[in-house]
Formats: structure tokens, C-alpha cells, sequence
């Protein structure tokens, strides 16, 4: 990959408000029930200080969806990503996909893996997305099962991986640091070593997009962290794609995104609609909505406020969506980017590694 | 040996162009093709043929028609090489 030149183009593209990027979440439903979901659904085992709120309007149609992708067509989008919930599950997805494929978009899907068996191997071979994504929550049974909560999921994963490397399809792996996983860590990436797949550690847990704390209840250890960010040569973050350097992240800049039932947001973590799609066209949204250049305009200054507020604050991947959701402020550090922040510094001081 | 009206653009070559510059995905191997301006052109206006392309050049970038045909030569066979054209 001309990793520099392709960075480069998506962040004058991201500085311009050009979207790249594109994520559609198909469903909120899933084979897999992981107790950090943030999702705003309630999963099996969560505890909820209020019911999850009404979705209010039906599911995009399949017809609602091509329209949007013929939409993001039009706005130049390059990179697609189908996500969930589980995309798999989707009774159309396979029809999306090819949809997706025809309008030439590189696409991503976001996959817990578990439903991939041979046929779906076989067809995904035959889609051939840009990429898939794949979740792993531990490197035995006993801990991904512990999160996911499906008996025999893990072995089917790991099947899952065997076959797409058959296929030869390109698989970023990547892994939620919660306190379940945190001591096979070296196992997890004993896991994509052996099928030869990069893999990306995340170190952040995000309340749910209805605002609820439950997924902070899996928060890793201090200790974990540390031996995290000590380790030599791991990613640390969600997603196979550099930022752009010049601003904190890509929302509503050079990335949108839209749920399954058509409200179109900053961000897939960014909880608060903009828009909606079945009330305007996606371009009207992207250059109306007077809250996009709010978001923007804040996204900006982000990278000088953090620092004149926490001098860590180039250490923790800050996302302003989780700060706005727990704290009502995009531009605050959250108590989980402080320790994240301060826990990866004393990592990089401890190993001499520059800032 | 690229030959004019001989190849077409792969399919499985997802692209856009991205301020001004093409970005060309291939979803077999994972390669990131990031295209110059001139490539840009040759690229976007491929199925036109190369006579109709190397006018273009040589009009919007005010070269010789040796020069255009040569550059574009080079880049149509980097494009072969990369699996991004495939004979038709």
C-alpha cells in the first residue's frame, strides 16, 4: 500500500469535508450477544438504568439502502463500510454487498466471524470485499464466550479465519482490551500470527449509544494497559486506517454515517442524528446540517484544547463522541481517556520511546 | 505490450478520484494506487481510447505529443503490471 501518498490524499480530502469514508449500520441484530455492545439494543445480560428508547421508524428497505449508496456514490465516497449489529444477519445482505460492489465502492465489513462457514467463505470470496474486520475477544473459548455469550462461537471464528485465509481475503483482526481478555493478550496475537493477519488492540470501551455505562464495567486493569502499551509492535486502535494528522479524528469531516434506520450521524459512535435520509438527500444533509459545522469547526481546534488541557492528551486516542456522551462535552477528556493517556505516556517514558 | 482498445479496467479495481487525484483499490492483492494528475486523466478518461487521451495531455498540460505519448505509455504498462487493466 502506498500507505504515505493514500494518507496523504484522504487528509486533504478530510480537510476539504470530502468524505472517503462511509459506514451504514445494517441492523442492530446479532448472533452474539457481547455484555460491551453499544449498541442500542439490550443484549443479553446487560444492566440498563432505563429501557432501551423506541427506534421510532422501521428499518431502511433495501430499496432505501441502494438509494443511499447511490447517494454516497454521487459524493465520491470511497471506502464503504457495512457494520451491524452483525451485517451477516441481514436478510439482504448479500444483495447490498453486490449492490455496494457495483457502484465501486472498497468495502469493509465489520463481523464477529462466527457465521462464516464454507458457503459463506465461498461467497464472500466471490463479493470480494476491500476488507473484513473481524472482532476477537480472547484466545481460548473460556474468555471470548465470556464476552459474547454464545456457546461454540469461539471455535467457529477460528474456523472462520482458516477459511478466509484459504480464499485469500484480506482480515484485519481486532481486539476490545477488556479486564476478560487482559491476560492473552500474547495469545491473541499468537492468533494472528499465525494466520498471518494484522491485528489492532483497542484500548477504549464506549458507553452505549443510548447512554448507558455498562461496557465500563469491563474496564482492563492498569496493569494490563501498561504491559499493552510496553509491548513491542502492537497496533493500538480500532481501525487498519491512519488518521489525518492535521486534525483529532475524521467526524463529519471525511466520515459519515448512517443507522439502520436511516438517521445519518457525525460518527458511528457520535449518538446524535443530523439528519435523516428519508427526508433529504445525504449531500444536502452533508452540506446543510448547521450541527456538521459545528462538529467540525470543534474538531479543529480539538488537537490545541486537549493539549492545553491534559499535557497526555496526545497519548489517548481521544474521541470526542465518547467524551460527549459520558460527559455531555466533546472537547473533555473522559476519566478513561485520562487513564488511557497517562498509562500509555509512563509506557513510552519507561521504554525511552520519544513522545 | 499495452495495445490501444486491447485491455479494459478490472472490476475488481475499486476506485474514486480524490482531490484531483485517483485512488485505485485493488480488492485481489490490497494494493493502494495512488495516481498522479496525469495518470488521473489517463485513467478517468481510459475507455476513450488513447488517441482522445493523449489530446487531452497534451492540451491540458502543454506537452508534446512524444512526451504524452511516451508518459502515458509507461503508466498504462504500470497499470498492467498492477492487474488494474486486464486484456479484454
Amino acid at each position: 500500500m502506498e500507505q504515505s501518498a493514500f494518507v496523504q490524499v484522504v487528509s486533504k480530502a478530510t480537510m476539504a469535508n470530502h468524505p472517503a469514508f462511509a459506514s451504514i449500520e445494517l441492523t442492530y441484530q446479532c448472533n452474539l450477544a457481547c455484555r460491551f455492545c453499544y449498541n442500542p439494543v439490550q443484549r443479553r445480560g446487560q444492566v440498563r438504568s432505563h429501557p432501551v428508547p423506541e427506534p421510532g421508524a422501521p428499518p431502511l428497505t433495501f430499496e432505501e439502502i441502494v438509494a443511499i449508496l447511490d447517494q454516497l456514490k454521487a459524493m465520491n465516497v470511497l471506502f464503504l463500510t457495512l457494520t451491524g449489529g452483525e451485517p451477516l444477519v441481514h436478510p439482504r445482505f448479500w444483495d447490498i454487498a453486490a449492490a455496494a460492489k457495483v457502484r465501486g465502492f472498497a468495502l469493509r465489513i465489520f463481523t464477529n466471524g462466527a457465521l462464516i462457514d464454507e458457503a459463506v467463505a465461498d461467497r464472500l470470496a466471490e463479493l470480494r470485499p476491500f476488507c473484513l474486520e473481524i472482532s476477537i475477544h480472547g484466545a481460548t473459548p473460556e474468555t471470548a464466550e465470556a464476552l459474547n455469550q454464545v456457546k461454540g462461537s469461539h471455535v467457529r471464528v477460528m474456523r472462520a479465519l482458516e477459511l478466509l485465509k484459504e480464499r485469500e481475503l484480506l482480515v484485519f483482526l481486532k481486539c476490545v482490551v477488556t479486564k476478560l481478555v487482559e491476560n492473552e493478550l500474547e495469545g491473541i496475537v499468537a492468533i494472528a500470527d499465525r494466520f498471518g493477519y494484522s491485528i489492532f488492540f483497542d484500548p477504549h470501551l464506549y458507553t452505549s449509544t443510548d447512554g448507558e455505562a455498562y461496557p465500563l464495567d469491563l474496564k482492563a486493569s492498569d496493569e494490563a494497559l501498561y504491559r499493552l502499551f510496553s509491548a513491542k509492535g502492537l497496533n493500538i486502535g480500532n481501525s487498519p486506517f491512519e488518521g489525518t494528522p492535521e486534525i483529532n479524528c475524521s467526524v463529519a469531516s471525511g466520515s459519515l454515517h448512517i443507522d439502520p434506520m436511516g438517521n445519518v450521524h457525525p460518527c458511528v459512535q457520535w449518538d446524535e442524528s443530523v439528519g435523516n435520509v428519508r427526508n433529504a438527500t445525504l449531500q444536502e444533509i452533508w452540506e446543510g446540517a448547521s450541527r456538521l459545522v459545528e462538529i467540525r469547526e470543534m474538531n479543529r481546534r480539538l488537537p490545541q484544547l486537549l493539549q492545553e488541557s491534559c499535557g497526555d492528551a496526545s497519548f489517548c486516542n481521544f474521541c470526542p463522541a465518547a467524551s460527549r456522551r459520558e460527559l455531555g462535552s466533546p472537547t473533555t477528556m473522559t476519566e478513561q481517556h485520562l487513564r488511557v493517556a497517562r498509562i500509555r505516556r509512563a509506557a513510552h517514558e519507561d521504554a525511552g520511546d520519544p513522545a | 505490450m499495452f495495445e490501444d482498445g486491447k485491455y479494459k479496467r478490472n472490476p475488481d479495481v475499486s476506485w474514486r478520484t480524490i482531490e484531483g487525484q485517483a485512488v485505485l483499490i485493488h480488492n485481489r492483492n490490497s494494493e493502494v494506487i495512488v495516481v498522479n494528475e496525469v495518470g488521473t486523466l489517463i485513467w478517468e478518461q481510459f475507455d476513450e481510447g488513447l488517441e482522445s487521451i493523449l489530446r487531452n495531455i497534451q492540451d491540458t498540460f502543454e506537452v508534446s505529443r512524444a512526451d504524452a505519448e511516451s508518459d502515458a505509455r509507461e503508466f498504462l504498462e504500470q497499470l498492467i503490471s498492477a492487474g488494474a487493466l486486464l486484456p479484454r
